[in-house]
């Protein structure tokens, strides 16, 4: 089965966020430091009346500003570099991402878990994995990733 | 309004902080603190307060963040006794009836939240309430 997701650009791979009603996308803004935090955590933002931790999910995933050889898109076909950050909710938890870009909103069919490896990204932060147009889009599981005891 | 919802706002390194006003006792100068062998790196020394040495805490070195220990000295209770806390400076007093809004999850290890009494608005921004009975303990 089918269902929405938000497609975004971070170190060359392509990810998605499953659309589970609005998903808000803001300009990058460095948010309230709190000491002590994990080191992948950026700061606190204050938007609409809600407190969102943002998570910089390059430094969680350990990844480069490049995907390893022979993942990665083309130069050509990368967007410039351009942070935002997606304000998401896992378990009633809001948090947000901070990406390189958003890509596109589509209609993907989610496919079996992903290999142990996937573009250079351990398995136990990957939900799973979906194509679209030949392209390998990795879907991040984020329980684990920022919920799971750190 | 209840004593614990009034807050004094200080500064270190450039983000504010708030500590509740009914654990604050005294804001005074740092001077004459005495290095003491038996305390952990995160105390500057001993202040004699009222007759009485008290250990001095120096903040920046337990939130690692750079600079000189501060130029003001607060002097808190809690459950404890006294002791004193380095800041860089005071701002002002608020006081506030909203609740304190808790760390959000996932920001910290949770051995590492008694350090903080929650988050409240202030001035546009957001600003971290200390705890001092966790920072002392």
């Amino acid at each position: 089965m089918k269902s929405g997701y938000l497609l975004f650009f971070l170190s060359g791979r392509v990810f998605g966020v499953k659309l589970m009603g609005a998903v808000e996308i803001v300009p990058w803004r460095r948010g309230r430091y709190v000491p002590l935090s994990y080191s992948y955590v950026e700061g606190l933002i204050d938007y609409r009346g809600d407190i969102y931790p943002v998570f910089n999910l390059r430094q969680r995933l350990g990844l480069g500003k490049q995907a390893p050889i022979g993942f990665a898109a083309g130069e050509e076909q990368m967007p410039p570099r351009e942070q935002s950050i997606i304000l998401l909710e896992e378990g009633r938890n809001p948090f947000g991402i901070s990406i390189d870009t958003v890509a596109k909103m589509t209609s993907l069919e989610e496919t079996a878990p992903a290999p142990e490896k996937t573009q250079g990204l351990d398995a136990r932060f990957i939900k799973g994995l979906a194509y679209e147009d030949n392209k390998e889009i990795i879907l991040l599981d984020f329980e684990r990733l920022f919920f799971h005891g750190g | 309004m209840d004593s614990g919802t009034r807050f004094l706002i200080l500064s270190l390194e450039g983000e504010s902080y708030a500590v509740s006003i009914s654990r604050l006792l005294e804001i005074t100068v740092p001077r004459d603190i005495q290095k003491e062998a038996g305390l952990t790196e995160a105390f500057e020394g001993k202040f004699e307060y009222r007759g009485k040495p008290i250990p001095v805490l120096n903040l920046k070195k337990v939130f690692k963040l750079r600079g000189n220990p501060g130029g003001v000295l607060l002097i808190l209770k809690n459950s404890r006794g006294e002791m004193g806390m380095l800041v860089d400076a005071v701002v002002q007093i608020v006081e506030t009836d909203k609740q304190p809004i808790p760390i959000p999850k996932g920001v910290m290890n949770p051995s590492l939240l008694p350090y903080y009494g929650g988050i409240i608005r202030h001035n546009d921004g957001l600003t971290l309430i200390l705890k001092e009975e966790g920072l002392f303990t």
